[in-house]
């Protein structure tokens, strides 16, 4: 008989930084968060980390998540090989 | 297509069809809302002899209420006019999406929201305006102390989301407009990652331009079929 599956409320999320364009590389690129967190934690996790007030962040689907989308229905959506990997960008160049 | 080579433009064909398939995907995963539906616009440039069908987006009707407690529900009054923009009669069902409880000071605003090709930019551009209930237009500031707060959130920190006010390119009135520079640039980005159809264009763009004005694309919109 198979154990109980653990509340999804508990389960965690792996989530792989990638530095694109001139994005400075994180000393630590892979951390685990709760996937009922929202995606707005990542956003605001990468913005400290970076020091920058804007970070363009988005999926290797082409598309930014919405910042109040959960993480666990992100990474059952697009997760590959047990992870979801968010790419990030600061210099948009402005003109 | 050489990818690192893609600018992150398109031409007015690629978004025309784009138009198509983004508004089939909406109509399919975001039934919540009215769908979006393409206005044909002739337009006979100077000195040309051809008349060049062109044409845009169009999202009406969209009801935001905004209540004093920063809760927001969407709610969707009537139907996207077809062709007749002077159509007046629309169905009033209004269908609660999401609620904030019993504020007696809730403020219905209207969003009628245009997605345009810039030929000078090569990229689409979100037009829109936002009246009440009476008919009176809102202006900029007020239109944006009246978006939902995740949105005046995006528009706050991000660099590359800002909204000007400026001539509608067909209808010849003022309509607030998010400023197109930067978008082929991260357009780029997003296509970088991953192989995609030029069709798919428009989802991309929405999914960062759509939050900006309280828009989201659900995500099964942004899975491939």
């Amino acid at each position: 008989m198979a154990a109980p599956e653990p509340p999804s409320s508990s389960q965690k999320v792996i989530i792989q930084l990638k530095a694109t364009a001139d994005a400075p590389i994180l000393k630590q690129t892979k951390f685990k968060m709760l996937g009922t967190d929202k995606f707005a934690k990542v956003i605001d996790f990468l913005r400290r980390q970076l020091h920058r007030e804007t970070v363009f962040v988005y999926i290797n689907s082409a598309f930014s998540p919405n910042p109040d989308e959960l993480v666990i229905d992100l990474f059952n959506n697009f997760g590959v090989d047990g992870k979801l990997l968010v790419n990030y960008a600061c210099s948009v160049a402005w003109g | 297509m050489d990818e690192s080579a893609w600018d992150g433009t398109l031409s007015a064909s690629e978004l025309s069809a784009s138009a198509q398939a983004f508004a089939e995907k909406w109509k399919l995963n975001n039934p919540a809302y009215p769908p979006w539906t393409w206005v044909k616009s002739l337009k006979v440039p100077i000195f040309a002899t051809i008349k060049v069908e062109e044409g845009y987006l169009s999202l009406e009707n969209v009801c935001i209420v905004k209540s004093n407690d920063d809760e927001v529900a969407s709610c969707v009054e009537g139907e996207a006019s077809l062709c007749d923009k002077e159509d007046e009669e629309s169905t009033d069902s209004a269908t609660l999406v999401q609620t904030s409880s019993g504020n007696d000071n809730a403020q219905p605003y209207y969003f009628d929201f245009h997605i345009i090709y810039s030929a000078s930019f090569r990229v689409p551009v979100l037009y829109f305006r936002a009246y009440c209930s009476d008919g009176r237009s809102l202006g900029l500031n007020e239109i944006e102390s009246v978006l939902p707060a995740n949105s005046a959130k995006v528009l706050l920190e991000s660099k590359w989301t800002f909204i000007t006010q400026e001539e509608h390119p067909y209808l010849n009135r003022p309509w607030c407009k998010l400023h197109p520079c930067g978008s082929s640039d991260w357009m780029k980005l997003l296509f970088q990652a991953v192989e995609q159809a030029m069709e798919l264009y428009l989802v991309s763009w929405f999914s960062v331009v759509g939050p900006v004005i309280g828009l989201s694309i659900p995500i099964q919109m942004l899975k491939e079929p």
